[in-house]
This record gives structure tokens, C-alpha cells and sequence, in this order.
């Protein structure tokens, strides 16, 4: 009940004599929390992938075609954070922040090359696998999207191996 | 899942859904294979046996459940024509990308046992389909209409 749990403080003022309002805001629900790490780890994939692209160009090697294996899939991560950033409702006069309540460390530097490859590789893994723990509790709905974008991320890891053998013409088979 | 409880309706349904499309997949593997060769009919093959499997798994949860299990058809109507390998390798996307959306019913589930399996295999699919087609696809299983459904408050 993402959008029903936001609502709540304002339900509860309207309905309360003596509200104490100076009062610390509510904690927003566990969906809510989750759904927040949710965004703030694909805005951090999407922050590796953005590293990684600036500085193929500084690695030599060629940039071009692994620009063209990258960039699809952090079109995808952008695709992924819009549809996670549209479940998260914040009430009007809310104060609400949208940025997540338990932020993810800043990454590291990525690297250029085939070490920034490699670092993708991992953080995909990672998120894959993150995003499957967000399973459990969440609303149905929800639960769908999660489980959808850790497959659509599951699915960029054989990508980027094909991408640090030299071979980006096909995933697999 | 318990054999002591009686599954909801809707966890019932939702694995005989899941069932349906990998009778399916089945099938419709036993036919793009057969336009198949060398590495791809290999991993045809090895896709095809992953289905068999996965239907298995599905018809124990039922039987265990004490509901009913779908029984393959004899023949399925094909989603399209399939001449050659090309129709054959898109043949085995549409199948993988059914299969996934049938496994992300059981990710609707409250049974957190049943959850994880179906995210399991909503993967297990999105990578067979990618192998197939290429290329990825940012959202494995889900409809457009899923994805582009405004969502009422208090609708989750």
C-alpha cells in the first residue's frame, strides 16, 4: 500500500484533536523504504555505466564498440528507475523527500577498459541479486517489477562477458 | 507448498497457468528444433529438457496442492509460422517471453516459497530469450500494459 501508507499522517492529522505538530514524522512504510534502496540502486548503476562510458574513450582500445554494447543497457537502467520512480507516490505538501532514505555508498571508479567491464559485470550481479531480496513483502505489483528488472539485469551479465571476450556480436548460443 | 493447507484459488490458478506455458514451450520447442542445427538445435535442446523439468516441478507443487494439473494439448496453434531457423529462433522468444509472464503470476503471490521460484524462473526464462533474440530487454515477463498502467493511490 505505497501510495495508502504515504497517505496515512495526513489521515491521521485530519482526524486527531491535540496534534503534536512539531512532532518527528512518521517513518515511511517498509515497502516505501524498500522501494527507495530499489531507485537508489539503479541510480547507482546507472552512475557506474555513465563513469565507465567517459572514460572508454580515454582507455584507447576501441570505445566505439563498446560504447555500443554499454549504452544499451543503461537505457535499460533508465527505463528500470523511471518505472520504479512512477510507484513512488509523495502526497502533495508532503515533505516528504524522494530521495531514498538509506542512500548506497558512492561507487567506486569504476575503471576504463576492460576493468570497467569487469566492474559492471559485478555490480549487475550484485543488483540482480538485490533486487530478488526485495521481494519478499513487497505488493504484488511490485514484487512483478523487481523480480522483471533483477531478470532484465541477470540477462546484461552474459553481455558484458561477451563484451570482455571481444566478442559483442552475440549473447550466447 | 504444504499438502496440509489448501492453497488460495489464486496460488492454484496461478501454477496451472505457469504449467500451461511450459506445455507450451515444450511443444513449441519440439518444433523449432526440428529447423534447427549444429549449436543453436544443441541449445535448443537443452532449453527444451529446462522446460520439461520446470513442468515437472510444477505438476508436483499441484499434486502436492491436491488441485488439478493441465494436461498438454496434443498439438498448439503456434503464434507464428515456422519455415525455417529464423522463424524457429523467433519461435523460442515468444515462448520464453510467455513463460516468463506466466511465472511473474506466481511472483504475485503472497507464499514467499512460491515467489521466489517464480522470479527464479521469470530469469531462468529472460535468459533463454535473450540468448535467442540477441539482445535484452529491460522488462522480462512484464506486459506494456502492466508497465504503463497508472496506479491509483492505495492500489498496490
Amino acid at each position: 500500500m505505497l501510495a495508502a501508507a504515504a497517505m496515512l499522517p495526513l489521515a491521521a492529522v485530519s482526524g486527531c484533536d491535540g496534534v503534536d505538530v512539531l512532532a518527528a514524522p512518521p517513518s515511511p512504510a517498509p515497502d516505501v523504504t524498500v522501494l527507495r534502496e530499489a531507485i537508489a540502486a539503479e541510480q547507482l548503476l546507472i552512475t557506474s555505466y555513465t563513469a565507465v562510458l567517459r572514460d572508454a574513450g580515454k582507455a584507447g582500445g576501441s570505445p566505439a564498440s563498446l560504447t555500443a554494447v554499454l549504452e544499451p543497457l543503461l537505457a535499460e537502467h533508465r527505463e528500470h528507475l523511471s518505472q520504479l520512480k512512477s510507484r513512488l507516490v509523495i502526497p502533495a505538501g508532503s515533505a516528504a523527500s524522494p530521495s531514498p532514505t538509506r542512500r548506497a555508498a558512492p561507487p567506486k571508479a569504476p575503471g576504463a577498459g576492460s576493468a570497467g567491464v569487469a566492474f559492471l559485470r559485478a555490480a549487475e550481479q550484485a543488483a540482480a541479486a538485490a533486487m530478488l531480496d526485495r521481494l519478499r513483502g513487497a505488493p504484488g505489483s511490485l514484487a512483478q517489477l523487481y523480480a522483471s528488472i533483477s531478470a532484465s539485469e541477470a540477462t546484461h551479465v552474459p553481455v558484458l562477458d561477451a563484451a570482455a571476450a571481444g566478442t559483442t556480436s552475440q549473447v550466447t548460443g | 507448498m504444504s499438502s496440509h493447507a489448501a492453497p488460495a484459488l489464486g496460488t492454484v490458478t496461478a501454477l496451472q497457468s505457469a504449467l500451461a506455458a511450459e506445455h507450451a514451450a515444450v511443444y513449441g520447442y519440439g518444433v523449432a528444433g526440428a529447423y534447427l542445427s549444429g549449436g543453436q538445435q544443441a541449445t535448443a535442446t537443452t532449453d527444451w529438457v529446462a522446460h520439461q523439468v520446470a513442468r515437472d516441478r510444477l505438476e508436483a507443487m499441484l499434486r502436492s496442492a491436491g488441485a488439478s494439473q493441465p494436461t498438454a494439448a496434443v498439438a498448439y496453434q503456434l503464434p507464428m509460422p515456422v519455415r525455417n531457423a529464423r522463424e524457429a529462433v523467433a519461435l523460442a522468444v515468444v515462448l520464453e517471453d510467455r513463460v516468463a509472464t506466466a511465472y511473474l503470476g506466481l511472483v504475485a503471490l503472497s507464499n514467499t516459497a512460491i515467489r521466489q521460484y517464480g522470479a527464479q524462473q521469470v530469469q531462468a526464462s529472460a535468459l533463454r530469450a535473450a540468448a535467442w533474440r540477441g539482445s535484452t530487454v529491460a522488462f522480462p515477463g512484464l506486459t506494456s500494459a502492466a508497465l504503463a498502467a497508472p496506479r491509483p493511490p492505495g492500489s498496490h
